[in-house]
């Protein structure tokens, strides 16, 4: 298992499919802001399980410490305190989606997705059909060879979820993926979200448009200030309530 | 090793598209082909006129290129948030360092063999003859120009982009002057002033040991021995603030 802020990569392949898919233990983490250094708490202790092969949804407002939590799984922050284990074999075997991805200007969307399969040793032949077939994927064929200055915040986002497929991750994390997509791209990335789970993969995203979350997740957490307030099955939080808007409304005004 | 050439690949292609560099490079050409008319108003002297102006142009321009482009390379990963999608991926800040640079070095490269050869073909209309040693001096501004590469890319792992590249251009007037400064202090034999213009000439590095133009328009005579341990001294600069860049970056979180 890979644990944040540690060796992330030093598991073993028989421990890799042990435990959880991700496992975020009492969490903690201060930042310091302004001119004088403010100590400010984001995370307060955060416990979270995601299990191999669901699709999972991590909900919340904004501030709530959702994309801190997933920096920290990703190694792109320190924890405080707590540690997050992946249950899969180094950031080799993880997809990552950022909030609002911003890539290089002067290169393709081709290129761009080749760059990031070198990034993971992919070689010739594999590479070169791994990126067209995701290009297929995420229906930017026809503008494999337009510099991404030239995309709109929509194709963006596609060629984000394109790059976080390319090492064909066992985990994925998606920072809001249907952000800035028109309802054909949102339907596209909603099937392939399934498709991933059709294949045994995990996914976890952030969203704030609870439809879709609704439709894809089978379990999903609720985070408010820097906690997660609540956790479980999508059904089961439709047992109280008619929506899942609803439960969230109840769960972050309690 | 692989990442550290798909970094650089990725960091050449992107910086040789960039419009600016492209204006930047035809001011210069323009710059240089301004020796001609200095020339022309020198009595006598147009080939040293040609060689003279036309090296500073190329340093002072090469210079441009290196402290602005240098600066935002880093810095701009950061700010656009690029680095998520790197550093989510298994890539060693030390292969991002070091591609970044790797990629820089190729794309100066480009830049200062073009100068050259404009500058090469000039003296050659203007003095009738080729003259090799125009080359070798670009060369050595080369060495100059990764000593300040490395210093612009460091400083902007610790601040904003403006402040590395205006550290950028001190240090590199400061190494041309340290030598000479050291020089005079030990004549002032003022203890305080000439240990600290010796801790400024260990830590600054030393450019003007690797400056040829005077030799090339025949007002010195050239060191070539000392000028090749000059420039090993520089690499070896080179390698060691890199490894401070890297080992500074490897702090940052995102």
């Amino acid at each position: 298992m890979a644990k944040a802020g540690q060796a992330i990569g030093s598991g073993s392949a028989s421990g890799a499919q042990s435990g959880p898919a991700v496992l975020v233990s009492g969490l903690h983490k201060t930042v310091a802001v302004g001119f004088r250094r403010r100590k400010v708490e984001i995370l307060k202790g955060v416990d979270l399980v995601v299990h191999h092969n669901e699709v999972f949804g991590l909900l919340g407002p904004n501030g709530a410490g959702k994309t801190t939590t997933v920096k920290i799984a990703l190694g792109l922050m320190r924890p405080t305190a707590g540690t997050v284990r992946l249950g899969v074999e180094g950031l080799g075997r993880v997809g990552y989606l950022p909030e609002n991805p911003y890539f290089y200007d002067y290169l393709s969307g081709q290129e761009f997705l080749d760059f990031c399969a070198r990034l993971f040793g992919l070689d010739g032949d594999v590479r070169r059909e791994r990126v067209e077939q995701l290009l297929r994927d995420v229906g930017l064929e026809a503008a494999a060879r337009v510099h991404l200055r030239k995309y709109s915040k929509g194709m963006l986002q596609r060629v984000g979820i394109a790059q976080a497929l390319v090492n064909d991750p066992e985990l994925v994390l998606l920072d809001e993926p249907m952000t800035g997509l028109d309802p054909v791209g949102r339907v596209e990335v909603k099937r392939i979200i399934e498709r991933l789970h059709e294949r045994g993969k995990t996914v976890m995203f952030n969203s704030h448009i609870l439809s879709d979350v609704h439709e894809l997740c089978s379990r999903i957490a609720i985070m408010r200030g820097g906690r997660v307030v609540w956790q479980g099955a999508v059904a089961e939080a439709l047992d109280e309530v008619p929506s899942l808007e609803d439960f969230f409304m109840k769960v972050v005004t309690a | 090793m692989n990442q550290v050439v798909a970094i650089a690949v990725n960091t050449f292609k992107e910086t040789i598209r960039d419009r600016v560099l492209a204006v930047i490079v035809v001011f210069a050409l323009l710059m240089i082909a301004g020796g001609l008319w200095l020339g022309s108003i020198s009595l006598g002297e147009q080939g040293r006129m040609m060689k003279d102006f036309g090296l500073v142009a190329v340093t002072g321009f090469g210079l441009i290129v290196a402290v602005f482009v240098a600066a935002g390379l880093v810095h701009k990963e950061v700010e656009k948030r690029t680095v998520y999608v790197l550093f989510s991926k298994p890539v060693s800040r030390v292969a991002f360092i070091s591609g970044k640079f790797a990629g820089l070095c190729a794309t100066m490269a480009v830049v200062l063999v073009g100068m050259a050869l404009f500058l090469f073909a000039l003296v050659w209309i203007v003095d009738g003859e080729p003259s090799g040693m125009v080359l070798v001096a670009v060369l050595m501004v080369y060495v100059q120009l990764l000593a300040i590469m490395a210093v612009t890319i460091f400083f902007s792992t610790l601040g904003s982009a403006i402040l590395a590249s205006v550290l950028g251009i001190c240090v590199f007037v400061a190494g041309q002057l340290s030598q000479n400064v050291l020089a005079l202090t030990r004549l002032g034999k003022n203890p305080v002033t000439e240990a600290l213009s010796w801790v400024i000439y260990v830590i600054i590095p030393n450019l003007a040991a690797v400056d040829v133009k005077a030799g090339v328009v025949g007002e010195q005579t050239l060191a070539w021995g000392q000028i090749g341990l000059w420039t090993l001294y520089l690499l070896a600069y080179v390698m060691v603030v890199l490894a401070l860049a890297a080992l500074v970056f490897r702090r940052k979180e995102f």
